[in-house]
């Protein structure tokens, strides 16, 4: 998908584990990795909220677009 | 989310589509005997009081003809009991919102219409070969509630069909 979730850098940043995160926001972990790995169709507001309020960021810290196109292009200019 | 209180309705279809299915296997069964161990012509004019006529023929040809379109509305039974037992099963299992359940309600409209189709067509032949002398009635033909029920169940299978699109996403809901 086009909308890449930045979750994992988010947390490495803080130093946070993704149950830490779970258990501070209410949430289950099953839920939270199905946004960590990119799985989720839909973000609620209330869980962005409480995402945002755990890790003291901004919705476009953890949720970045990137075009198809930049993707498709990104391993060739690594390689 | 909230779950409806369980009733006895659930319990009670699986119990009577169970014995609706024996019983069109049981009349399919009936319609071919008819069909093939009893094609004498002298015993349908006894059993029928019919006197030796052309009418009598006609109408003798006309039950044939309907026993045989009776026999194809048993597969076309099967497939609606089958297809609702399994939707029963789905309900029972707690997740009725699969697109399995779509496909299956769709093949089941489908199989009503052809259902009517072969009940217009058994009507039609009823009304043609009876007289006044030799009346046959049967109740076949147009039904508006019959027609109904199809237009019904192609809805439904529609609904069930966003529905499981709705489903998904709210899964996929975070």
């Amino acid at each position: 998908m086009a909308i890449a979730v930045k979750l994992d850098d988010l947390l490495h940043d803080r130093r946070m584990t993704l149950t830490e995160l779970a258990d501070r926001i209410g949430m289950t972990l099953a839920n939270l990795s199905i946004l960590k790995t990119g799985k989720a169709r839909a973000i609620r507001f209330s869980t962005l909220e409480a995402i945002c309020g755990a890790l003291s960021c901004q919705p476009g810290d953890l949720l970045r677009f990137e075009s198809e196109q930049a993707e498709r292009e990104r391993p060739a200019a690594a390689g | 989310m909230t779950r409806p209180a369980s009733s006895a309705a659930l319990p009670t279809a699986y119990v009577v589509l169970r014995i609706l299915v024996f019983l069109n296997w049981l009349s399919g069964a009936a319609i071919a005997a008819l069909l093939v161990a009893m094609p004498n012509r002298q015993w349908i004019m006894s059993a029928f009081h019919l006197s030796p006529s052309p009418d009598a023929d006609r109408l003798i040809m006309g039950m044939r003809a309907i026993a045989a379109f009776g026999l194809v509305a048993i597969p076309l039974n099967y497939v609606v009991l089958k297809r609702l037992l399994a939707i029963v099963e789905t309900v029972r299992a707690g997740d009725p919102f699969v697109a399995a359940n779509a496909l299956r309600l769709k093949a089941i409209a489908w199989t009503l219409l052809a259902l009517q189709l072969l009940s217009l067509v058994i009507g039609a032949i009823a009304k043609a070969v009876s007289t006044p002398a030799h009346p046959l009635h049967l109740q076949a033909g147009f039904s508006i509630s019959g027609w109904l029920a199809v237009l019904l169940t192609f809805l439904l299978a529609r609904v069930f069909a966003e529905g499981t699109l709705m489903r998904e996403d709210l899964e996929g809901t975070v």
